[in-house]
């Protein structure tokens, strides 16, 4: 199917919406999204043009089964982690992408997370956490991932890239603090090409996981993360 | 009064919150956003597929899918409700695969016809038909005037499309018109509702510009 013309990509974007393409042209168009932009634009207008639409069918509650079918199925299916203490040296190995890359390449999981726990076997050893992509593919607009390192004070962590990571005008990237329960915390803006130094003095206290997401410029209008989850990292102390 | 798409608008600010922390595996977060969006992807899926049993599967099948992908939602893409509609919408017409591949009805004579009657038939009595649906989408102003352009038939086969998720094969069963008249009545009401939607969702945009502190947000 050729799919740079615009009229086409128009027509079966109006016809994947409306629900009028079906069976295997279906199938094969859900598998073409991802990686044509056009045909995702275009869809992406008729699903805001067409399925407000859909209020018109009013509300019906499902039983209470659903629920419960459900919840069911989220502690069974949970995401995925990966969460191996590590003891090295302290060079800069974990820097080394192509360990990531291939650590990455070797594992088809949506998420990876690592937490590495660095070689001085002290109660206030400097904690590296590794915020993976979230990027099933890893091909995605988000590759590769950010180290994040504590100091041993627990009350600053710097963030870097492992590589550069290519910003549309208008977008950042926001650091978050994840708690086991709760809404996460703004860590603030973070560079998507060098270093970040954020003091906080509550850093760590409940801290489960660190997510970086993104953002209009400026960060999160509302306070809470409201761009895709790009990067996350969990805490393992 | 607001129009349809700027409820939709206000109501999906909220569920951003909602979704992203979900995304974050903050599993109280999903229990809101279920609670508060179940009851339209339900419709939704119900209208689809209207086997009960089978809408329901559909709509666990919809929100696990949603906990797994919750984060990659980009809320400066795409609003959370449409963005739940749409995997509600695909998951119920990927229900109806085995229906689709029954053969195609508007081949075969009376006997079929008596066969598509049974889709309604299922139907409660108090369910509004497809064109109804498309009436009550309150912004009628702009699309009454688009839709005005377009012949009874041609509405009605893309409401059927849209809302009853039948397939182009379907609706000219139903209808009893050719598939390829029934393929080109889809089109043209396809780019009609284009139009007028387009129309009323620049003027949603010039209201909330013009509202003080509104436009902000996006």
């Amino acid at each position: 199917m050729k799919l740079d013309r615009p009229e086409l990509a128009q027509r079966l974007a109006a016809e994947y919406v409306a629900g009028t393409l079906r069976g295997p042209a279906r199938r094969r168009f859900d598998a073409m999204l991802p990686s044509q932009p056009v045909l995702r634009q275009a869809v992406q207008e008729w699903q805001d043009r067409l399925l407000p639409l859909t209020a018109a069918l009013g509300e019906v509650a499902p039983p209470a089964r659903v629920w419960r079918r459900i919840e069911a199925r989220l502690t069974e299916t949970g995401r995925t982690t990966v969460a191996p203490a590590i003891a090295g040296d302290s060079g800069g190995w974990w820097r080394n992408l192509a360990f990531w890359r291939g650590l990455a390449g070797a594992s088809s999981l949506a998420t990876l997370v690592l937490a590495l726990l660095l070689a001085n076997p002290t109660p206030q050893a400097p904690v590296v956490v590794v915020l993976a992509s979230t990027a099933a593919d890893g091909s995605a607009a988000a590759p590769a991932g950010f180290v994040a390192s504590f100091s041993a004070d627990g009350r600053a962590v710097a963030t870097r890239p492992l590589v550069p990571v290519n910003l549309a005008a208008g977008r950042a990237l926001e650091l978050w603090a994840v708690p086991a329960a709760g809404a996460p915390r703004s860590l603030g803006l973070i560079s998507a090409d060098g270093a970040t130094v954020v003091k906080r003095r509550r850093l760590l206290d409940d801290t489960a996981a660190l997510a970086v997401s993104l953002e209009p410029a400026g960060g999160s209008p509302s306070g809470a993360p409201t761009g895709p989850i790009l990067y996350v990292g969990k805490l393992t102390l | 009064m607001p129009t349809p798409l700027a409820e939709w608008t206000e109501r999906s600010r909220d569920l951003s919150q909602l979704l992203a922390r979900a995304g974050l595996g903050d599993r109280a977060a999903f229990a809101r956003l279920y609670e508060r969006t179940c009851a339209h992807l339900f419709a939704v899926v119900l209208r689809i597929n209207r086997d009960r049993a089978e809408a329901e599967d559909v709509l666990q099948e919809v929100y696990v899918n949603v906990w797994r992908a919750a984060r990659g939602f980009d809320a400066a893409q795409s609003q959370p409700l449409t963005w739940l509609t749409h995997i509600a919408r695909n998951r119920a017409i990927d229900s109806l695969r085995r229906r689709q591949a029954e053969p195609p009805r508007h081949v075969a004579g009376a006997a079929d016809d008596d066969e598509d009657q049974d889709v309604y038939d299922k139907l409660p009595s108090d369910t509004p038909g497809p064109l109804a649906l498309l009436d009550r989408v309150a912004d009628a102003r702009s699309l009454a005037a688009c839709m005005a352009l377009l012949s009874g038939p041609q509405r009605q086969s893309v409401a059927l499309a849209f809302f009853d998720g039948l397939s182009h094969g379907e609706v000219a069963g139903q209808m009893g018109h050719p598939l390829g008249t029934v393929k080109s009545w889809i089109r043209r009401a396809l780019q009609a509702l284009k139009g007028c939607l387009d129309l009323a969702a620049q003027r949603d945009r010039a209201v909330e510009a013009g509202r003080p502190g509104g436009g902000t947000d996006r």
